[in-house]
């Protein structure tokens, strides 16, 4: 994987004043593809990125994902406590928090389905329908928005072809607006899957997306 | 140490117990904190921000409902700080509401409409458009309007720690929160939902029961005790246009909480049945006149005296009040030899306990002076459907009395060899063909009475609505004629019946009318289980 790769707009942090490499920030073991079972239990939830291939059949869990759910209930006092870790691992598997997930994962907790669907409405970050191979945030909040964040967001949009909230025909792209992604500094701020582009400008939405596009067809 | 603290709240000085919330020491001067997500019977959240009052010393303004009253501390609850607070959060809360009251079921009796009316502003200053939700059906009973919601969520925690049935939520965030159930498996088979309807503070959740049915302002109130199972859960007859539009709960600690069953609630249309038996009638099948009540009580005493001596079978009835019955019992033994004194009255086959509020529950007996029969002496006959039982009494050949049990699964031959057959009730039956007097007597709503419930209390209950033609109080007239045929006072009021009652039956002494007030009071223990 080249270095190249991930220069600006890229990685969160590189301001352009030191010669760093995502992998020099993040450390290396963590940069790239996944293992498909999410990694060993005692790192995963940890882990920058989230599994690339997602499987809305997946089941709740099995195998290492239920190695990993085991040691999340055992790191919370209550099942209440325990739920936002539980709905994200089962996104993390599925892309998506369906009715159908939250019914699951109150049954695995013993909670109300209603208390779930309550806390998985509540964070925007589940997505509660499927979302593309890449799901485009664009923040809109005020210090991108004076950089120009809605032609940003109007240039991703126009690129992939999509309405706001939609998934594009391929599958691969679903473009949507974020409140304050908290890169205030690095205006426009783009979170892409859970990979944050900053300074994205209008023109570097092409290069952005080519380069998505390339990931696709590496097979990451 | 000392159990009690004093503080000042507006200038007035009040002494109240330790751990009382600053919202119930403002009460006990008749002072009312506006308040939304703070309900007397479930948990505090301290979220609407509306009960906001201004302590000294304190840097910010304190939730009154969850601020604890402490020695010294000075109080203002109408402070201009308080005030602006108050006025402001309302303003919040009408940014997205529909102000709708003019179609609206709570209008009349919403907190929000009052509290704005008192201390809103003259006009919001929001110019954004609102955010429309329309309304969602719940299922069971219940209606959500989520633009009128003010998000107290006293409904997802009732739901949470009364019913113990977590099926209500918030869902979404911020302006697009909304209270929902888990996509639409609703509250259907809830067992105590119709609750959420009452303490919704707004329009927001509704009866689909009451909706559009009548104006909170054209209802009258009348207190009661539900008379569809043997709690007796103490309610509200809501009344207009002499019909009963629906029933409320009423708070008492003692046998309902502030809550009742759906059940219950739902199962008011009977005292509203047409039809009614409205003038006395005397005769056999086609010889049936009708008479006035002075003529029909002074040939049947006649009669009565005459016969007496006679073998005497009374059939009662579990949803008549013990003054009736007891005036019953007092006609029968006057008259001469009771032999039986029966009543049938339906049975569930379960009972429907309120996990977090475990003394009420819905009874096994679906009528509400079971117990009180029972100490008066009346035997239970028949089957858990109220059906069969009466065969010995349909033959019977001595003086025969039907009071209040409508003799649905006889027929015309019911009481044709009896000697005298009296009739008291609300509805015509084919098997009072053959009764010589059949009495039109009132029903629940139009009478004032007593029962005994499940846990033995004895609970009065109030007139709500004008009884039809010239029907009576079924203790009245029995109350009557009792005294005629004992040579006594005639009772003029259920007061007087009741007291005739407490020196006639043990189970009932050291009550009086007064005392039972609108809260009941117990039988003594040994009257209940001895």
């Amino acid at each position: 994987m080249s270095d190249a790769r991930f220069r600006n707009p890229g990685w969160a942090g590189n301001t352009g004043e030191f010669d760093l490499t995502e992998a020099d920030v993040r450390g290396s073991e963590f940069v790239g593809e996944q293992p498909l079972d999410g990694g060993h239990p005692g790192v995963a939830p940890s882990l920058p990125y989230m599994l690339v291939r997602k499987d809305p059949e997946a089941p709740l869990f099995e195998g290492p994902y239920l190695e990993r759910f085991e040691k999340i209930r055992t790191r919370y006092p209550t099942a209440r406590a325990a739920l936002i870790p539980a709905l994200n691992l089962a996104q993390e598997l599925r892309g998506h928090v369906s009715p159908e997930t939250m019914d699951e994962v109150a049954a695995l907790l013993g909670l109300s389905d209603a208390f779930v669907r309550g806390v998985a409405t509540f964070y925007t970050m589940y997505n509660k329908r499927p979302v593309g191979r890449f799901l485009i945030q664009v923040c809109t909040n005020i210090s991108c928005n004076i950089r120009g964040a809605d032609e940003v967001l109007a240039a991703f949009l126009e690129h992939t072809g999509t309405e706001l909230g939609e998934t594009s025909s391929d599958g691969d792209f679903t473009v949507a607006e974020a409140e304050c992604l908290a890169a205030c500094g690095f205006p426009t701020c783009v979170q892409i899957n859970s990979r944050y582009f900053e300074d994205v400008s209008v023109e570097d939405v092409p290069e952005v997306l080519a380069r998505l596009k390339r990931e696709v067809n590496d097979g990451f | 140490m000392t159990d009690t603290v004093t503080l000042t709240i507006d200038g007035h000085e009040v002494t109240v117990p330790k751990g009382t919330s600053l919202l119930h020491a403002a009460e006990t001067l008749g002072t009312e904190v506006p308040h939304y997500c703070y309900h007397p019977g479930l948990t505090a959240p301290a979220q609407c921000r509306i009960c906001l009052v201004e302590v000294e010393g304190a840097p910010k303004l304190q939730p009154s409902c969850v601020t604890m009253a402490q020695d010294g501390q000075v109080v203002h609850t109408d402070s201009p700080a308080a005030k602006r607070m108050r006025q402001g959060v309302l303003e919040f809360y009408l940014v997205n509401h529909p102000l709708d009251c003019p179609i609206c079921d709570m209008s009349g009796e919403c907190m929000l409409q009052d509290y704005v009316f008192d201390e809103g502003r003259e006009k919001g200053r929001s110019r954004e458009p609102k955010r429309v939700f329309g309304r969602d059906d719940f299922g069971g009973d219940v209606l959500y309007y989520g633009d009128r919601c003010v998000m107290c969520t006293r409904c997802v925690r009732f739901m949470d720690e009364v019913a113990r049935d977590s099926r209500l939520t918030v869902v979404e965030r911020g302006s697009r929160a909304v209270i929902d159930t888990f996509f639409d498996r609703g509250l259907e088979g809830a067992s105590f939902a119709g609750n959420v309807v009452d303490i919704c503070p707004v329009g927001a959740l509704v009866s689909k029961d009451f909706l559009h049915k009548a104006r909170a302002w054209d209802l009258d109130h009348t207190p009661s005790v539900c008379p569809n199972c043997s709690q007796g859960c103490n309610i509200e007859l809501h009344t207009r246009d002499n019909l009963v539009q629906r029933l409320k709960p009423r708070e008492n600690q003692e046998v309902n909480g502030h809550w009742m069953c759906d059940y219950g609630r739902a199962n008011y249309e009977w005292m509203n049945r047409p039809g009614r038996l409205e003038e006395p009638a005397a005769g056999r099948g086609a010889k049936r006149r009708r008479v006035d009540w002075k003529s029909a009580l002074e040939h049947l005493f006649v009669q009565l005296r005459a016969g007496v001596g006679a073998e005497v079978k009374v059939v009662g009835s579990a949803a008549a009040s013990n003054e009736a019955l007891a005036a019953l019992a007092a006609v029968a033994g006057e008259a001469g030899e009771v032999s039986s004194r029966v009543f049938r009255s339906p049975r569930a086959a379960d009972e429907v306990p309120l996990p977090g509020f475990p003394l009420l529950v819905r009874r096994h007996d679906l009528a509400p002076n079971v117990d009180g029969a029972g100490l008066l002496g009346f035997e239970r006959t028949g089957d858990d459907e109220a059906k069969g039982g009466l065969e010995d009494v349909a033959g019977h050949d001595g003086v025969l009395f039907v009071l209040g049990d409508e003799l649905a699964d006889r027929n015309e031959d019911f009481g044709a060899a009896a000697g005298l057959y009296v009739y008291l009730g609300a509805f015509d039956s084919p098997a009072a063909r053959n009764a010589d007097y059949v009495l039109p007597v009132t029903t629940f709503a139009e009478e004032e009475g007593s029962f005994v419930n499940a846990q033995g209390r004895v609970q009065r209950y109030r007139q709500g609505l004008q009884s039809p033609g010239s029907a009576r109080p079924a203790w009245l007239v029995l109350g009557a004629l009792a005294a005629a045929l004992g040579g006594h006072g005639t009772p003029a009021t259920a007061a007087d019946v009741f007291a005739g009652l407490v020196a006639a039956h043990a189970a009932f002494a050291g009550l009086t009318w007064d005392a039972l007030g609108d809260r009941g009071a117990a039988l003594r223990t040994e009257a209940v289980h001895g």
